[in-house]
Order: structure tokens, then C-alpha cells, then sequence
């Protein structure tokens, strides 16, 4: 598995590569950033996903900002993920690979471990610069930032950090599980995009229930803290209870199939 | 020598079925070790699917094979010391040759520093930090090839390496698959370019509709049709003249167009040429052609699965 990691990662270090995804990551951070700090309510209670002066000016107010950031680009990451492994299956690049990794079970992750991975050290970066801007605007909003520098605002920095990255490890087995299953790159995104996109959300809006049965729905749910509907734990372990079913599939169906592309 | 070591491959009964279509049908093959085999078959007649169970990408129906002595059912036991191209070659775009084969070196546990020796065998070291989505197809299967050598491979397979090479690159391939096959290395290669093979073969395996129609020497493949001599007079109402010229010597021509093709049998192909030109000389004729056609891989190929077709 570690061989396999060590190889996705060749793939993934090359200047083109992380120029673009650090060109990404800033337009993305700064700009999310400077959307919900802009979008905050001064009181009262936050419209959905929103955020409130009160609240930013907590300890973990600068990493809130981050985390209802992200929070609406699961759609986005779903879809990154789907395409990077279902890629592997059009291109024939699995093919080639099964021929220096026959062990079919470790190749796929080493490759998830690999694309994690990176995406750990992304979602750091981002976490980092959207702390950063918000630093720089919220002063301009009157919103006080005295309390981010605080032994508790790292605390929830890590926790906001660790909150993320199971959201983003939840879409990222969700989509290779989709991409081992339909194997073609445009079906897999078109799945992929229909259903974390429109499906659930017109689902969710005339089936509230929806909100603590959807994958898609309840990963939004978790890495916002929960929602009147579902508690962040319990979207957690219903996440978690989908994931393993789902990684579960794609390993049998990815171990037994043949690799005839 | 050869028969005392183990066979490089060696399958029995293997069978593949994709739904009612019986891919391979119950092929039991060898492939000595030391050999360069070539495996040939037309279109669809189960090369790919063979080489593909062979290489643990595809689970048999049924039957059993083993490479280098290890069972198939365990391709990680044996893959380190296979290298193979099959199918087109598949590789990430964005990477150069040379990131392409650390990404397989890495993954493989292949000694890194093969790298430019694999792209030198496959003559691509000039084009090494070339992106692979620039490359032509040709040289998208040299890569292939040198993905294929990472491991210093005891068994190489290659499924029509010569694909999408110009005339002067298959001339390369052919050379360099007489270079890797030096005895110790078994080299296992399909083409439709039977001329290729025939040529740097020692040993073949033919296919037709998924059943093995022939395992063994080339020379054995090749003693199966004739040798002819053709001949052809000046003018061709002399033909039916020289077809009774040729009865009287005891064979029995046939006509082809402007010539008589006389089949050779056991003979010395020049003695019997030698006779039929004095009996044409002593009646007046002038032979315009007269040539000794020894069977080719291609004819005796062709004259098998016409066979085979009736």
C-alpha cells in the first residue's frame, strides 16, 4: 500500500499540479472567506449555514469561517474524486498499474491514501489562508479576533480541521466507490454531480427526513455541527456506517473484476 | 537441454466465457523457458484474453496456468518478474516518459535507476521528458515497452508490440526482441505481422476461435505446407505445355493465373527446379520465371485457418 501511496504521489508533485491546486486553494480561500464574513449577520439567528457576529468573534471564529466555506464545495469534491479514480479505469492506467501492483486491494489504497493525502495538506493550506483573510476583514466589520489567538481557538482549529477531512475522506470513498462501480469517467460525474447536487437537495426540500438519510446531506450536516434535524454526531456515525458499506463494495467489486480496458 | 528446464507458461484446459461468448476454449499451451514464442491467431481468436488471464487481469472460467511455476490465481507471486504490454498503452498524459516510469517503478518496487536503460532499449531516450500526451503512437509503445523492462523481466509478454510502429520501428522491434530474448529471458509476443515473427521466433503457439491449432518449433509450424516451385513461360500459350512437361516428371502442377505451381514434396527444391528447366529447354520454351517459394509462417498460417474455415 505504501508503494502504491509513494506512486500516487509522483503523480500528484509535479509543478503543473501543485501550482494549479495552490492557485486553487488561495482564489478559493480568500474569496470564500471574504463571502461568508460579508453574508455574517450582525444578530439574531444565522440562515442556514450562515454565521453570525456573536459567533465569530468565539475563540473559533476564524475557523468557523473555514469549515462553512468548504462546506459548499462537497458537490466539488465529490465530483474531483469520482473523476480522479474512474480516470484510471478509462485511461486503461489501471491496467497498466495491475501490471506493477498486482495486489489489487492495496493499489486502490495506496491510491486513496495517496489522493487523501494531498488533500490533507490542501485542506491546511486553505484552513490556514481563510483564517488569515478573515483575520484581515473581520476588524473591518467591527468583529473582534482577540479571542483566535487563544490556546482554546487552536483547539478548535484542530477540531474544525479534523471535522473537514472526515467530511472530505466521506466524499472521497463515496466517489471512488461510484468510479470502481461505473468504471467511464463521463457516467461516474454524471452520477456523481446529479445526485450530490439536485438529487438530494430537490429530494431534501420536500422530505425533510432526507436530511438524516442522504450521504451527501448528512456529511453537509456533520461538518456544520449539525442541523435541527440530525445531531453531528449521529450524521457521523450514519456517514460512517455508508462509508463502510460503500468501500466494502468498491474493494469486492475492484478485487474480482476483470480488467478488460 | 530445454525440455529439462520448467516452462516459462504452461496452461491446462483455460477457458474464459464473457457471457455466451466462449473467449478462449480449454487451451492447454507450454511455452519452453529461453524461447521467444510467438502467438498468433486472426482477430478475436482469444490472444488478448490468454495473455490477460496470463497476467492476472482477467479471472479464467476454467483450467489452470502457471507462469514461471506459479499459479495464476496468485499473480503477485510471479508479476515481479513479468513484463508485459498488453493492449494499447496506457499512461498519464500530464507525465513525462521518464515520471511515467518512476510512477511504475515506485509502485512495482523497481530499481529506479533502470530507468534510463529502459528508455535507451526502447529507444526512447531522446524523448524521455517529452509529456506522454505528445508522444505518437508509436513511441506511446516504446513507452510500453520500457515499462515492460523496469523489472528486468524473466518472462516478457507483448501483445502486437508492433502497433502503430512505421516500417523502420518495427525493423527496431524486431531487433530488439531478438536482443531480449537471449536464451535466458522467455519472450512471449503476439503480432499480426507474421513475417515479424517468423523471423525472430523459435517457437509458436497459433489460436483460432479460442483453440490452439498448433504448439512447437517455427520450423514445425513451417514444414507443414510445402515448398513449390513456380514457373512461368515466355509465352503463355506454352503453359498447358509445360504443365504436361511437368506431369511427365511425375508432379502434378496446378495453375495460378499465368503460372503452374508445381509442390516440391521431400525433394531438393533446386534438383526438381534443375529438371523442369532442361524438359522446357529441350522442348523450346523459355521460362520467363522459374523460382523455388518456400512456405512462409504467413502461408502455412493461411492455409490452416482456411482449413480450419471449411
Amino acid at each position: 500500500m505504501i508503494a502504491a501511496l509513494r506512486s500516487e504521489l509522483v503523480k500528484l508533485r509535479r509543478r503543473r499540479v501543485l501550482l494549479v491546486t495552490a492557485v486553487t486553494t488561495l482564489v478559493f480561500s480568500i474569496g470564500s472567506a471574504w463571502i461568508v464574513l460579508a453574508t455574517a449577520q450582525e444578530r439574531g439567528n444565522p440562515r442556514g449555514r450562515g454565521l453570525t457576529y456573536a459567533g465569530l468573534a468565539d475563540p473559533g471564529g476564524g475557523t468557523d469561517v473555514f469549515t462553512t466555506a468548504v462546506s459548499f464545495a462537497g458537490t466539488f469534491l465529490f465530483v474531483v474524486f469520482v473523476g480522479a479514480v474512474a480516470i484510471e479505469f478509462s485511461r486503461g492506467t489501471f491496467r497498466t498499474m495491475l501490471l506493477h501492483q498486482p495486489r489489487r486491494l492495496r493499489l486502490l489504497a495506496g491510491k486513496m491514501a495517496g489522493l487523501l493525502g494531498f488533500a490533507a495538506v490542501v485542506l491546511a493550506g486553505a484552513e490556514a489562508v481563510t483564517w488569515a483573510t478573515a483575520r484581515v476583514i473581520a476588524p473591518t466589520m467591527d468583529i473582534a479576533t482577540d479571542d483566535w489567538f487563544s490556546a482554546a481557538a487552536l483547539r478548535d482549529a484542530v477540531a474544525d480541521y479534523g471535522s473537514v477531512l472526515f467530511w472530505v475522506s466521506g466524499y472521497a470513498l463515496l466517489g471512488m466507490t461510484v468510479a470502481v462501480l461505473v468504471r467511464s469517467v463521463p457516467l461516474a460525474l454524471g452520477i456523481g454531480i446529479a445526485w450530490a447536487g439536485p438529487v438530494e437537495h430537490i429530494v431534501q426540500d420536500a422530505w425533510s427526513t432526507a436530511n438524516s438519510i442522504f450521504p451527501g446531506l448528512l456529511l453537509e450536516a456533520f461538518v456544520a455541527g449539525g442541523t435541527t434535524d440530525v445531531s453531528a454526531s449521529r450524521a457521523l456515525l450514519t456517514v460512517a456506517a455508508y462509508v463502510t458499506v460503500a468501500v466494502a463494495i468498491a474493494a469486492t467489486t475492484f478485487a474480482r473484476r476483470d480488467v478488460t480496458a | 537441454m530445454r525440455s529439462e528446464r520448467r516452462p516459462a507458461v504452461a496452461t491446462e484446459g483455460l477457458s474464459k466465457r464473457y457471457g455466451r461468448r466462449l473467449a478462449v476454449d480449454g487451451v492447454s499451451l507450454e511455452v519452453p523457458a529461453g524461447v521467444v514464442a510467438g502467438f498468433i491467431g486472426p482477430n478475436g481468436a482469444g490472444k488478448t484474453t490468454t495473455m490477460a488471464m496470463l497476467l492476472g487481469l482477467v479471472r479464467p472460467t476454467a483450467g489452470s496456468a502457471t507462469v514461471l511455476g506459479a499459479d495464476i490465481r496468485d499473480p503477485a507471486s510471479y508479476l515481479g518478474r513479468v513484463g508485459a504490454l498488453i493492449e494499447a498503452p496506457a499512461f498519464w498524459p500530464g507525465l513525462t516518459g521518464v515520471q511515467n516510469l518512476r510512477a511504475l517503478a515506485v509502485l512495482g518496487g523497481h530499481d529506479e535507476s533502470r530507468i534510463p536503460k529502459a528508455l535507451a532499449l526502447a529507444g526512447l531516450e531522446a524523448r524521455g521528458s517529452d509529456r506522454f500526451g505528445e508522444y505518437s503512437f508509436g513511441m506511446k509503445q516504446r513507452l510500453g515497452i520500457a515499462a515492460a523492462l523496469l523489472g528486468d523481466p524473466a518472462l516478457l509478454v507483448l501483445d502486437e508490440p508492433t502497433n502503430g510502429l512505421d516500417p523502420a520501428g518495427i525493423n527496431e522491434m524486431r531487433d530488439f526482441i531478438r536482443s531480449v530474448g537471449d536464451g535466458e529471458r522467455t519472450v512471449l509476443v503476439s503480432s499480426h505481422i507474421l513475417s515479424e515473427l517468423e523471423q525472430v521466433c523459435d517457437w509458436l503457439i497459433v489460436i483460432d476461435r479460442g483453440s490452439l491449432v498448433y504448439q512447437g518449433p517455427t520450423q514445425g509450424f513451417l514444414g507443414r505446407a510445402g515448398t513449390v516451385i513456380a514457373l512461368a513461360p515466355e509465352h503463355l500459350a506454352d503453359l498447358e505445355r509445360v504443365a504436361t512437361l511437368a506431369r511427365a516428371e511425375g508432379y502434378e502442377p496446378r495453375a495460378e493465373g499465368d503460372e503452374l505451381i508445381v509442390q516440391v514434396g521431400d525433394e531438393e527444391p533446386r534438383s526438381v527446379a534443375l529438371a523442369l528447366n532442361k524438359a522446357a529447354i529441350a522442348e523450346d520454351i523459355v521460362l520467363a520465371e522459374l523460382n523455388v517459394r518456400r512456405p512462409s509462417l504467413e502461408s502455412n498460417y493461411l492455409a490452416v485457418v482456411e482449413e480450419r474455415g471449411r
